[in-house]
């Protein structure tokens, strides 16, 4: 059986790429330092395989047809989308290796717990999953399986929806018959609300309270306390985003480590990255 | 709920934002052909109007989706260095002056404080 040896998340932001450098000094070494850290804990870990949790930017799927979930079952992966390379600062592409036989079990055997994923053989690649690779997968050595999840798209799901998907897909990844050692990223907020008209704005306080409820560990009162409706209110249609880490939750058990955070307004999001160290 | 439900899933202007991003010649035609872009696409006179003008908040208040209005403006200004003082962020400066200004006031405020 398949096992769960890291669980960690990071923001996505675009312009922790493609503009770097505007944001103050002393963001840009925090944010430099926790992704180290980040890519130090990935490699202790010795992961077969990432399993990386990300929005899709409307790029995936036409308005009039977004899945909630969508799987990458390709045996490679090609990126960033040529629509997004200029913005990411990202001049080349990237190719990182898939692993069909863990993608395509995910989608079959989610089925067979009642959960319909949408899948995809070549999937388009947006800040989503191409900046927290560029930081934790630099070479393309760790193969990838990408699931893209609707955080934008009214409706967008509540924290226990994704948290109840985070719990099956954790029992679907176990259940996957090899020796793979699994690893688990979130990507995205933390507050931001990408092209709303409090574009600028990152909320501070909301964000510091989001990190310590993943501080306490205490995922019933993270479930109970972080509602959608709070998330709405502290960026609209960006800090959403942080399903991907209440779903990427479920697979651990207990506090998580909060490796930095910065209000980057210069990045238009707060910017965040948190690392857990018991894993269910 | 948050600003993101104003969004009109059905209008013409959000489907073809997924088609012209994932489509290089359309993209070409963008400043030379755009009213032929939008009449392919069934866009009403208002949205083709919106985009021409750029105009952001007209843009929201017929339910274009936010994340999209920002690559509008990109389609139009360049995507490279897409900073705060880029002319896609300055048109949200136009278009939310309140917003922007507090937003960025709140940051360097920060700033100030870390600096001590």
């Amino acid at each position: 059986m398949a096992q769960i040896v890291a669980a960690m998340a990071m923001t996505h932001s675009p312009g922790l790429t493609g503009w770097f450098e505007r944001a103050p000094e002393e963001q840009q070494k925090h944010a430099l330092r926790a992704t180290a850290e980040m890519r130090e804990r990935l490699i202790a870990a010795r992961p077969d395989v990432i399993v990386a949790f990300s929005n899709d930017h409307l790029l995936n799927w036409p308005i009039n047809n977004t899945p909630e979930y969508t799987v990458g079952i390709g045996a490679e992966h090609l990126g960033p989308a040529d629509w997004y390379d200029e913005w990411l600062g990202m001049a080349t592409k990237y190719r990182i290796p898939g692993h069909p036989e863990l993608a395509r079990f995910i989608v079959n055997e989610s089925v067979r717990r009642r959960l319909a994923l949408a899948y995809l053989r070549t999937m388009e690649f947006d800040d989503g999953i191409s900046v927290p690779m560029h930081f934790l997968n630099p070479e393309g050595t760790i193969p990838l399986v990408p699931v893209t999840m609707n955080c934008t798209v009214p409706p967008v799901p509540t924290p226990e929806r994704s948290y109840q998907v985070g719990a099956i897909l954790r029992d679907v990844v176990k259940a996957f018959p090899g020796n793979e050692r699994v690893a688990v990223v979130a990507t995205g907020g933390l507050s931001h609300e990408p092209g709303g008209p409090r574009y600028f704005w990152v909320d501070e306080a909301f964000d510091l309270w989001f990190l310590d409820l993943l501080k306490r560990g205490d995922h019933e009162a993270l479930l109970r306390e972080c509602t959608l409706e709070k998330m709405e209110e502290a960026g609209s249609g960006g800090t959403a985003e942080l399903n991907a880490w209440v779903l990427v939750m479920a697979f651990t058990r207990g506090p998580a480590d909060v490796l930095a955070y910065m209000p980057a307004v210069a990045w238009r999001s707060g910017t965040g990255m948190v690392a857990w160290n018991e894993l269910a | 709920m948050g600003h993101v439900d104003r969004t009109d899933k059905t209008l013409p202007l959000n489907e073809m934002m997924f088609y012209i991003r994932r489509d290089a010649r359309l993209r070409e035609r963008w400043n030379t052909d755009l009213e032929g872009i939008a009449r392919e696409f069934g866009l009403s006179r208002a949205e083709y109007e919106a985009l021409r003008d750029k105009d952001v908040r007209r843009l929201h208040e017929m339910g274009v989706h936010q994340y999209y209005v920002p690559q509008i403006l990109r389609l139009f200004y360049g995507a490279s260095m897409n900073t705060n003082n880029h002319p896609a962020l300055e048109a949200y400066k136009l278009a939310y002056p309140e917003e922007a200004a507090r937003a960025l006031a709140e940051a360097e405020q920060r700033e100030r404080r870390a600096g001590r």
